[in-house]
């Protein structure tokens, strides 16, 4: 068995924060990535333009440099809230602008980008019949949505979904730079003081494959249920 | 007389796709019991007539009066559209459209197909909406395959299933985008013979079809379309018996 030397504990606790934190930003990306693929088939102009600019910066801007800019810059602008307050109005009130949310705020915002494209694409690939089929029907957009475009769609996005999935797993090490304990972190430290970098560095790299392999278990199930009906199951 | 308002009207529809008037100001008046076959050359306008009728297409220009209630229209910078979707999805609700694909939700089996706008749209009890269901499969042949999904059926079976899932929403009007136009000749038997039912039992049907037995024998009104306009309307025995207009006798003329 592996001597972790006291750093146990704190290695759970370190696995537990990247677990919350890419769950959390997984679901924040999902909503954007609904709400920037519905804007770039809007016929609304702004919509659409919006959209394109937000794929395109989080695309082509570095992770690392957008968890920094929006942590550090996050902090200036709750600052400025913060001050404008007490000068104006007397209200005291020091606001720390939590890592935590930060890393979930930055991931979630970089992936729903790239889900906003996974989710163009699977709403595309839904047979236009199918929807106005619904409409024929007396359904309104978003009775079509709920019963027909979602379920459908979902098994076109699955495939890039679970893909974003993964590497967004992986991207929530980065958080350690704006100061947040993931179980990288604790892992680095320990190496550090320790100078074992394989006995701690080893145990996180097995915990995520083991997240890894539980997700792709989940998202084969997930794949199974949405491809009821569209036969070669 | 005038005690039940005409089940749907529509007047001079004009629609143009880019730089082609593809209807060129098109009416037409379905009484209750009215079986209205619309025939004519592909491209003649034919189905987007049909769908311009549930606003699947929005005419350019024209009224749509579904049963006494005419739909209000405004111009937007994207063109004339209607002036409230609700009132579009409530009218909707009346016609039921059976289409040339089918198009019964891929991933619903045929009896969630048949229930679904029933309960999400006319907000019917499920229990009730079942019954209705299974009646209507036993009606159109397929009580074995309410279980089936659309892809493990027969184009001919989709196709019964899908005039089961208009039936349950008792409209106003059906709807008929042709039927049996995607269907191998042994299975359109079948589907025509589900029509004629409904037809006997003086259901209100718009058909676009180039069936002309099925327009011969069951319609009230047969309407020639040729590049969206009506060439020819009548009677079937009229139009199609005796006809006027020398493209008419060429189309209906035997071709080998």
């Amino acid at each position: 068995m592996i001597d972790l030397q006291g750093y146990g504990p704190r290695l759970i606790e370190g696995a537990g924060v990247t677990i919350q934190l890419a769950v959390l930003s997984l679901i924040l990306a999902i909503i954007l990535g609904l709400l920037t693929a519905t804007a770039k088939m809007s016929r609304n102009w702004f919509l659409r333009r919006t959209a394109t600019v937000y794929t395109t910066l989080i695309r082509g801007v570095p992770d690392l440099v957008l968890m920094m800019l929006l942590f550090f810059g996050g902090q200036i602008g709750v600052n400025a809230i913060s001050d404008m307050l007490y000068y104006n109005y007397d209200i005291d009130i020091y606001i720390n602008f939590n890592a935590f949310a930060a890393g979930v705020l930055t991931i979630g915002f970089i992936f729903g980008a790239y889900m906003g494209e996974t989710f163009r694409g699977a709403f595309m690939a839904v047979d236009n019949g199918q929807i106005e089929a619904g409409k024929a029907y007396g359904m309104s957009s978003s009775l079509v949505f709920r019963r027909i475009r979602f379920p459908q769609m979902m098994r076109h996005a699955l495939p890039g979904l679970s893909n974003n999935w993964m590497v967004l797993l992986k991207t929530t090490a980065l958080v350690s730079v704006i100061g947040l304990t993931d179980m990288v972190r604790v892992a680095a430290e320990a190496s550090r003081a320790t100078h074992e970098p394989f006995t701690f560095l080893l145990p996180v790299a097995v915990v995520y494959l083991l997240i890894a392999s539980v997700s792709e278990w989940i998202f084969a199930r997930l794949q199974k249920r949405y491809d009821i009906g569209f036969g070669g199951q | 007389m005038a005690a039940t308002p005409t089940p749907l009207e529509v007047r001079n529809i004009k629609k143009r796709f880019g730089d082609t008037e593809v209807l060129k100001g098109l009416s037409l008046q379905a009484q209750k019991g009215d079986v209205i076959t619309m025939i004519g050359a592909s491209g003649s306008g034919k189905s987007t007539f049909l769908r311009c009728m549930n606003l699947l297409e929005q005419p350019d220009d024209g009224d749509l009066i579904v049963h006494g209630e005419p739909v209000r229209f405004k111009t937007t910078k994207h063109g004339r559209e209607p002036e409230d979707w609700k009132q579009v999805v409530q009218m909707r609700a009346k016609l039921s459209m059976v289409f040339q694909s089918f198009n019964l939700w891929a991933h619903m089996t045929l009896l969630e197909n048949i229930i679904e706008a029933p309960i999400h749209v006319l907000k019917k009890p499920k229990k009730e909406a079942l019954e209705h269901a299974h009646a209507l499969l036993d009606r159109v042949g397929l009580s074995a395959r309410a279980n089936a999904y659309p892809a493990q059926m027969s184009g001919g079976q989709q196709q019964r299933g899908a005039i089961a899932r208009a039936l349950a929403m008792d409209p106003e009007v059906m709807l008929f985008d042709e039927p049996t136009s995607a269907l191998d000749p042994e299975l359109v038997g079948d589907v025509l013979k589900v029509m004629h039912g409904l037809a006997e039992e003086g259901r209100t049907m718009v058909v676009v079809t180039h069936e002309m037995s099925f327009a011969r024998d069951v319609s009230s009104q047969v309407i020639y379309l040729h590049q969206g306009l009506v060439e020819e309307a009548g009677p079937p025995d009229q139009v199609l018996g005796n006809p006027q207009s020398p493209r008419l006798q060429q189309f209906l003329a035997p071709k080998y």
